[in-house]
């Protein structure tokens, strides 16, 4: 489903005129395959979220392939590859990135209107999901009337309102207590097998990384040798 | 995006920013407002003008002199193509007293072909065209210059200078019998041979308060039998008794320009209301252009704002922009969002402007002739119809292309900087 292959990147560090090149990302190559659940594991700095910003196609690779569902991705201008997330990826992050003008279910449905559905499909769907993730009594409310776990799930419903087939959750529990932690870890899992989508997560925690089919290791730009889930 | 979504979407981030919103629309709708009323000047003035011209002259009428003094051919300036009426005014260098009943009116009597008049559209306020050699038309303020002796002597001991006539003939002058006789303008009294005329027709009123028509108009076959009676009556030689101003009516107003054309081929010196219009046009064209551009000025000022506006709507969004980005949404649509916003501001500072803009135009012309009339102690001042402002349909467009358009120059940087935040970035912002 998604083929990283010999992937790298530097960043430019430093005042114009005397920069310095630091690499982040060192000859990457790895695959996912459809349904799994992976799980990029690392300290801070080590380059997974960088990883992560260039299979979603927010940055482009200095070098290297990146195909998903067999499209080369990496080198698609930018409004193709913002038509191509909005057809094929999913987005949960650390700290929700819901929009605070909007209530739970406007949230949910403006991937739908980007798309152009009609709004009364858009009801229907946003309704039906809204229930699956347990948010059906608060649709009408506002991010800041939601709990974190709340507002996780909004943007868990968000990510999957389009039915894309894959879901890049970036440290999807790491603003939220233990207790809630667990119900999304669970509710990641549930929806990975009824289903079937395919979840790519970041994450500096083992134990969110335990529900991963596969893990793979990241140190510094590269991924760790001998590491269970390592693949070349 | 459907187009409906996008409406929504703009009309959601203007709802949370009401105030700020408002004050840029403020600031956009009095620089239009300015533009308009400033140019509505230019179109204001330039329309009393062209009404006072025309008040002169029908706007179909050529005036045709020869450079020479010898007589117009007739015929040929007649087989000229889209001449519709030729009439020619004979006035006669001799008074016509006018007599009915124990009224008189020493006035200027004028002959002329009838025929040619009513094809020229002569307007009369009551009656119609003669139709025999004894009927006649006579002047608006014939009827209200016929006196008594007794009221002429009156008349003349006011003191008034504007004194009006007192007295004059109450009932109307159509069907009565006029006799007339000729005087000399050297000799005190009239000739003894008198005519008898029947009045079919009174003119209609003079479009100048201050003219007073008097005049007599007559079938021009009686020129044969006057100059008879006034060389029996005046010895020496009578070389320059009739004199004829002719005008020449086309069939309508494109045609003037053409007309007027061929006449000074023919070497004639020709005067057209249009020629007079065409110039004035033209300076007012320059006139309004200059008055256009001060006010656009007021416009772009107001964009400044609009600017701002926009910038700190795109800086204060860029994590949300980010967000949009992030899932899906491409370059162009956040743009066009941003253009729409601004556009929007523009749309609806236009609509106030121009509503305010009538507003402001209709209490200028009620309110200025008073205020000037009465800064200057003219009573008569209030009483013309002098158009201060007029704002047509044209004045509206431009305005409303020029304000929009500058909005939307104005919120196009902003834009511009809105499909250029790098996602990764925004995302990274604090809540």
């Amino acid at each position: 489903m998604i083929q990283v292959q010999n992937v790298n990147h530097t960043f430019s560090i430093g005042k114009k005129g005397k920069e310095k090149k630091v690499p982040v990302l060192k000859g990457l190559n790895f695959e996912v395959e459809k349904g799994e659940i992976v799980a990029i594991v690392g300290k801070s700095g080590s380059g997974k979220s960088t990883l992560l910003h260039t299979i979603a196609g927010f940055m482009s690779p200095e070098q290297g392939s990146i195909t998903v569902n067999g499209q080369e991705t990496a080198y698609l201008n930018e409004t193709e590859r913002a038509k191509f997330r909005l057809n094929n990826f999913g987005f949960i992050f650390q700290n929700f990135q819901l929009m605070p003008g909007l209530t739970a279910f406007e949230n949910v449905e403006l991937p739908l209107k980007l798309k152009g559905v009609s709004s009364k499909k858009r009801k229907a769907s946003v309704n039906q999901l809204l229930m699956k993730v347990g948010l059906a009594e608060v649709a009408d409310h506002y991010p800041n009337e939601l709990s974190g776990g709340q507002q996780q799930r909004v943007s868990i419903a968000r990510a999957l309102i389009t039915n894309p087939p894959i879901l890049f959750a970036d440290e999807p529990t790491g603003s939220l207590d233990s207790e809630t932690e667990q119900d999304i870890l669970l509710l990641i899992q549930d929806l990975n097998q009824s289903l079937g989508v395919t979840f790519v997560m970041i994450t500096h925690d083992e134990e969110v990384a335990s529900i991963a089919h596969r893990k793979f290791r990241m140190h510094d730009g590269e991924l760790v040798k001998g590491d269970a889930g390592y693949v070349i | 995006m459907l187009f409906k979504d996008q409406v929504d979407f703009v009309r959601q981030h203007i709802k949370k920013n009401k105030l700020r919103v408002f004050m840029t629309v403020l600031a956009a709708t009095m620089g239009c407002a300015f533009l308009i009323v400033l140019a509505s000047i230019g179109f204001g003035i330039q329309d009393t003008m062209r009404k006072e011209i025309l008040e002169d002259q029908a706007i179909t009428e050529v005036e045709v002199y020869t450079n020479g003094g010898e007589e117009l051919d007739i015929s040929e300036i007649g087989a000229v193509e889209h001449v519709n009426a030729i009439v020619q005014r004979t006035s006669m260098d001799a008074m016509a007293v006018s007599q009915i009943e124990n009224r008189s009116l020493e006035g200027n009597m004028l002959l002329t072909n009838f025929a040619e008049e009513e094809k020229s559209n002569l307007k009369l306020s009551e009656g119609r065209m003669p139709k025999k050699d004894n009927e006649i038309v006579v002047g608006y303020q014939f009827a209200e210059n016929l006196l008594t002796d007794a009221e002429r002597k009156e008349m003349e001991q006011s003191t008034e200078e504007d004194a009006k006539p007192i007295g004059g003939y109450k009932e109307s002058l159509i069907g009565k019998k006029v006799s007339m006789s000729l005087q000399s303008y050297e000799s005190e009294d009239a000739f003894s041979e008198t005519w008898d005329f029947t009045i079919v027709g009174v003119t209609e009123k003079p479009a100048k308060d201050w003219f007073v028509d008097t005049n007599m108009l007559l079938d021009e076959s009686w020129k044969g039998k006057f100059q008879e009676v006034y060389e029996a009556n005046v010895e020496g030689e009578n070389t320059d008794l009739f004199y004829s101003s002719t005008k020449i009516y086309t069939s309508s107003l494109e045609h003037v320009k053409s007309v007027t054309e061929e006449l000074k081929e023919m070497g004639y010196s020709v005067y057209s209301v249009s020629e007079q219009l065409e110039q004035l046009d033209v300076f007012f064209m320059a006139f309004k252009i200059g008055l256009i551009f001060v006010g656009t000025i007021a416009v772009l000022i107001s964009s400044i704002g609009i600017f701002n506006t926009m910038t700190m709507a795109v800086t204060e969004r860029t994590r949300e922009i980010g967000v949009m980005k992030a899932i899906g949404a491409s370059p162009k649509l956040i743009q066009r969002l941003f253009l729409m916003e601004s556009a929007w501001i523009g749309i609806i500072g236009t609509v106030l402007a121009v509503i305010i803009s009538y507003a402001v135009s209709f209490l200028a012309n009620c309110i200025l002739p008073m205020v000037v009339g009465a800064a200057l102690d003219e009573d008569e001042f209030q009483d013309l119809s002098i158009t201060f402002s007029l704002i047509p349909w044209q004045l509206v467009v431009i305005a409303s292309v020029i304000s929009i358009g500058v909005a939307m120059i104005s919120g196009w940087r902003p834009a511009r900087k809105a499909t250029k935040i790098d996602v990764i970035q925004a995302l990274r912002q604090e809540l």
